[in-house]
């Protein structure tokens, strides 16, 4: 190479780098690369939402169970009709069992009679996700403490650590138990734990829960704990609410009003 | 010499910098709704690249959807879809036989269908 072109080289890149080092120091939003934050838009920000549930037991009727069975055709839960392979989302459970540790000893005989609406609570500090060791479930962005079907190996640790008994364990293959499937939401197979997803597959479509839908009393509401003006916030205002368990600092989304 | 070098150099990458398009003049996937297939009537990709790479695909949006919630596909050429199997299906469970006659061609037994419903299964 021609002496003087690799004298000229060396001496233009120096300046360019030294014309780059100034540029950036005089204009500090002069950047090289630009950031398309379009790409960004359409994700999630975490901490925005929170996804929580408000269930009116004095709207819930007795012997009523439309949710649970819109729930469980939705998300194609199989019946295998014993407790021992029982797979549930969402069911009803009598007040002492789902407030064990309320402060109420003696409760009233309409108390003592009472079912409650139970379902996963989509804790603010989950204990499952954290005993789960392949992050097969783990919180959302919105609150919604999911479930990858994909990756849970079985191993049933979540089940141990959730204290409200919300997660089933599929022993057997859940096919042959479901009467007619739904297509719209996967069917599960044998080995992997499930509970509620607070119908995230039904939220993206800008639709409200399944079992909000189907409750003839309209005794839950659902809705965004983090936005004030939200009609779940408002209710949550005007009404003395309780949750399930509070003095494990899991902080349910989920909310009664007994 | 060395001034008149960087002032060329920097001149240079000022009109780099001034002319490049910056995208602001597209329009941000923020403007749809959360998660739409909105055009089925062609496939995300030509049907050589999707014998060779669905896989890829299907592993990617899987991740982006389950674990990150970023659901909308956008095709180079702007259409957009949801990120979710049930949008390939909604075209190719025209055809029930679909997956399964190149699966067993190619002896692979993908576990996809443990549990979601096939073709097979769902079409009535």
């Amino acid at each position: 190479m021609n002496q003087q072109r690799r004298d000229f080289l060396k001496k233009a890149s120096l300046g360019a780098l030294a014309g780059i080092g100034a540029m950036a120091g005089i204009i500090p939003t002069f950047a090289l690369e630009k950031t398309d934050t379009s790409v960004f838009s359409d994700r999630p920000q975490p901490g925005k939402t929170r996804w929580g549930m408000l269930i009116d037991t004095r709207n819930c009727r007795e012997g009523c169970s439309e949710c649970v069975a819109a729930c469980h055709a939705t998300h194609n839960v199989p019946d295998f009709g014993d407790s021992k392979n029982e797979v549930k989302w969402i069911w009803k459970s009598p007040y002492e069992k789902a407030f064990p540790t309320s402060s109420l000893q003696l409760p009233s005989r309409q108390l003592q009679e009472l079912d409650v609406l139970t379902l996963c609570n989509h804790c603010a500090e989950p204990p499952c996700t954290k005993a789960c060791p392949t992050e097969a479930t783990f919180k959302r962005w919105d609150g919604i403490v999911a479930m990858d079907y994909h990756r849970c190996i079985g191993c049933r640790f979540c089940m141990a650590a959730c204290p409200y008994g919300s997660r089933s364990f599929n022993w057997q293959d859940p096919r042959p138990a479901i009467s007619e499937y739904s297509d719209t939401y996967p069917t599960r197979e044998r080995g992997v734990v499930e509970k509620c997803n607070f119908c995230s597959e039904r939220l993206v479509k800008g639709q409200q829960p399944a079992c909000v839908e189907a409750c003839p009393g309209k005794a839950i509401t659902f809705g965004d704990l983090n936005d004030p003006a939200s009609v779940i916030r408002t209710m949550l205002g005007d009404n003395e609410t309780v949750q399930r368990k509070p003095e494990l600092g899991t902080l349910p989304s989920v909310f009664y009003i007994i | 010499m060395i001034m008149i070098s960087g002032i060329v150099a920097l001149v240079l990458l000022i009109a780099i910098t001034l002319f490049r398009d910056d995208g602001s003049t597209q329009t941000g996937p923020s403007e749809l709704g959360p998660a739409a297939p909105v055009d089925s009537s062609m496939c995300i990709a030509s049907k050589e690249y999707m014998q060779a790479h669905h896989m890829q695909v299907l592993d990617k949006w899987r991740h982006d959807s389950v674990r990150e919630g970023n659901r909308t596909h956008v095709t180079p050429d702007g259409r957009h879809f949801d990120k979710s199997l049930q949008t390939c299906l909604g075209c190719h469970a025209n055809n029930r036989f679909f997956c399964f006659m190149c699966h067993q061609y190619a002896n692979v037994k993908p576990t996809c269908w443990n549990c979601h419903l096939s073709p097979m299964e769902s079409s009535k």
